[in-house]
């Protein structure tokens, strides 16, 4: 597919330089269409000016007649038309002069003929006056009216070269618009020839793209036919509408034991086996499978020795494009053996609750019922030693001792592991509580070893986290206890802190200045019973460490001590933030 | 007013119902050191508490002063024995102490709810059950008055 996929491109850019021509042949267009706009308006122009043109040659011919009139009759009338055409000639020129502001030949020819008429106007006055004053003899002077036949003469010849200006321009703008007009067909024709290139070029590509398509399709699927053939694990094989296996894989080979040849063509119903009370008719699969696009389902089969297995197998119906059924694809994994591991499984983890509970039950009874003989020898003992105290020899009164003693440790003992077998049977906490409160309450019971030690107990914010009060109580008194009593020479001070870490997990640390632990015991501390020390040195019966160990492995946490002997110990107990985890 | 109790000349009479005789003698060892003379009566199981009760047996039996009674008796258990006592009209102004070694919510409500007086768990200790054998003196043979 790599041609192909590399070809898009390029289909991309044949669109949008179809684009770039269309908006290109689009602004010729419109640039054309403007042009001629203004030819037009050009065209306009020039009448307009020849006709102000004409208008002041008439009008100057009026004036001409009129004072000539005047000139001859002396008839004031006639002067009536002499004023107007002087105030119509005015307003023309002053008209002119706006239409040929941008045309410098044009304005200077407009200024002498302004001037021209300005002169023949002062002439005109002239004789009018002159006739007025001297009558008819003096103004028919032909001298006189010849000099106004030159002006006049003059006047036209402006007029006419004006005009003949004007004509000029347009003839010359007519032939600008010709070939404005040439132009833009010319380029419209060009822009058409091109989009049919354009569509004549994608039309090609696609075409050999599609055959490309079609080719790395072909490669493809016989690249995937192989894989599916070479799978060794999964039966994987078609069959037809009806059922008839189409193909067959190695996998298919190894699992179910026919060969290709054999099974071709044969019916897939072989595979089931005949006394399998399915609710369902194997061709019903493949009816819902048609339907949905996948069935699934796990069952037995047979193999072609007879022997079965339990399988794993997945329908999915084929299309052809136009959405006939082509077939179905068959894939069948064996999972005898995981189900049978799965089986194993689930049994030992029935067989391991029943044996905690077991254990649990046993470790409860067992101390409650070692009491009440515990409390015959212990009062017995006791008994004999407040009755016969001094009363019998020495070593009488040591056995007695002795056997007080035995007798008060088993009781500590019993407790400590009633204690133990009782912690931690209610199932894990759901809901989130502060421990600052339960570092209260633990150092409230602590109190007289606190004060009796002279201990200092400093700590940190501390956070809310899941697990039951009353044992997050336990942990801390137990640790802080502890960090108390295997104190050294110093007066013990105790820290206790909280940080969150990248696991989501709060790692509580109760940090103090005492005895320390070697290396060689910072695991065996946390058994149950194990001491380090003498009995005469530090009372206790070793359980505390365990307990707080129970309490925080139950809620998913654990717990760990570093230390440094002579220095310090720090023990540390982390809890996951989130409860169920 | 500080009340002054009276002594009584004659002995105390207590039914002691417990099949452990380890407590048994404990409990006549704790009530030795006393302040009272006490005449302590002691039968194991409840038919023969019941016998004794009902004066089916020797002349000598007498009706007790008080009952201290176990509840985990053979034959006849310590609950139906308190259930009897307390529903026999010529027996119930008895009083019943309850000494038992359960510290069971459900042993102590079903104990009060059949009318024992009281009800005391059996201390795990020798000292604990001389201070209370102590307590029973002092309070139900000293300060409290008895019916006859």
């Amino acid at each position: 597919m790599k041609t192909g996929l590399r070809a898009i491109p390029y289909l991309q850019w044949g669109f949008l330089a179809t684009l770039a021509v269309f908006l290109t042949a689009a602004f010729i267009f419109y640039r054309g269409l403007s042009l001629l706009e203004k030819s037009e308006d050009k065209v306009v122009h020039t009448h307009e000016v020849l006709e102000h043109l004409q208008s002041i040659e008439s009008e100057s011919e009026a004036i001409e007649s009129a004072y000539r009139g005047f000139a001859l009759t002396g008839d004031e009338a006639s002067l009536n038309g002499y004023r107007e055409g002087v105030l119509l000639v005015a307003r023309r020129e002053s008209a002119l002069g706006e239409l040929t502001r941008d045309n410098p030949s044009q304005q200077r020819d407009l200024q002498a003929l302004k001037a021209l008429i300005d002169q023949k106007i002062r002439f005109a006055d002239s004789i009018i006056e002159l006739r007025r004053t001297s009558g008819l003899a003096a103004v028919s002077d032909q001298l006189r009216l010849r000099q106004g036949d030159e002006l006049m003469s003059e006047i036209r010849g402006v007029i006419a070269r004006m005009a003949d200006e004007e004509h000029r321009l347009l003839h010359k703008r007519d032939a600008e618009a010709e070939h404005q007009s040439q132009r833009t067909k010319g380029l419209l024709i060009l822009q058409a020839i091109l989009c049919l290139a354009f569509a004549l070029i994608v039309l090609s590509v696609r075409r050999s793209l599609t055959g490309i398509e079609l080719a790395a399709a072909r490669q493809i699927e016989e690249q995937f036919r192989t894989l599916v053939e070479r799978v060794q694990d999964c039966a994987i094989f078609m069959i037809d509408p009806r059922g008839k296996v189409l193909t067959w894989n190695i996998g298919a080979e190894r699992l179910i034991g026919y060969e290709a040849d054999e099974i071709i063509g044969q019916d897939f119903l072989r595979f089931y086996p005949s006394d399998e009370g399915a609710p369902l008719n194997p061709h019903d699969y493949l009816r819902i499978a048609a339907g949905s696009g996948l069935f699934q389902t796990e069952g037995w089969r047979t193999r072609k020795d007879g022997s079965r297995f339990l399988a794993d197998a997945t329908i999915t119906p084929s299309f052809d494009k136009a959405g006939n059924l082509l077939g179905f694809i068959k894939i069948t994994r064996d999972i005898t053996e995981r189900k049978k591991a799965e089986q194993l499984l689930a049994q030992k983890v029935a067989d391991l609750k029943r044996s905690n509970d077991e254990l649990e039950q046993f470790a409860y009874v067992a101390s409650h019922d070692l009491q009440e003989p515990l409390r015959m020898i212990s009062s017995y003992t006791l008994l004999l030693a407040k009755r016969y105290k001094g009363r019998l020899d020495s070593d009488a009164d040591d056995f007695i001792s002795f056997a007080v003693d035995g007798t008060q440790r088993m009781k500590a003992l019993i407790q400590a592991l009633l204690l133990y077998s009782r912690t931690g049977t209610a199932s894990p906490a759901a809901s989130r509580i502060s421990s600052d409160h339960a570092l209260d309450e633990a150092l409230g019971n602590l109190r007289s070893a606190v004060g009796g030690s002279g201990a200092t107990i400093t700590r940190d914010s501390l956070p809310e986290i899941a697990i039951e009060h009353s044992q997050l109580v336990q942990v801390f008194q137990n640790l802080v206890g502890n960090a108390i009593k295997y104190r050294g020479a110093a007066a013990p001070s105790v820290h206790i802190s909280a940080t969150r870490n990248a696991k989501e997990e709060w790692v509580f640390s109760v940090k103090d200045n005492g005895l320390g632990i070697e290396p060689q015991y910072l695991e065996k501390i946390f058994v149950i019973f194990q001491r380090l020390h003498a009995r005469d040195e530090f009372e206790g019966t070793g359980i505390g460490l365990a307990i707080c160990k129970k309490i925080v492995e139950r809620q998913g946490g654990r717990i760990w001590a570093e230390s440094e002997p002579g220095r310090g110990s720090t023990f540390y107990f982390a809890l996951p933030e989130m409860e169920g985890q | 007013m500080m009340q002054v109790y009276e002594s009584r000349a004659e002995p105390f009479e207590i039914l002691l119902v417990e099949d452990n005789p380890g407590d048994v003698r404990l409990t006549r060892e704790a009530f030795r050191e006393a302040k009272v003379h006490v005449r302590l009566h002691v039968v194991s199981d409840g038919e023969e508490a019941m016998n004794f009760l009902r004066g089916k047996r020797e002349q000598t039996d007498v009706r007790p002063d008080l009952i201290l009674l176990d509840l985990n008796l053979p034959k006849k258990d310590g609950r139906e024995v308190l259930a009897e006592i307390k529903e026999d009209p010529s027996l119930k102004s008895i009083p019943v102490v309850i000494l038992a070694t359960s510290a069971a919510d459900e042993d102590i409500q079903r104990s009060y709810i059949l009318h024992a007086n009281c009800y005391i768990t059996k201390p795990v200790d020798l000292d604990g059950l001389l201070h209370v054998i102590k307590s029973i003196d002092n309070f139900w043979l000293t300060v409290v008055t008895l019916p006859h």
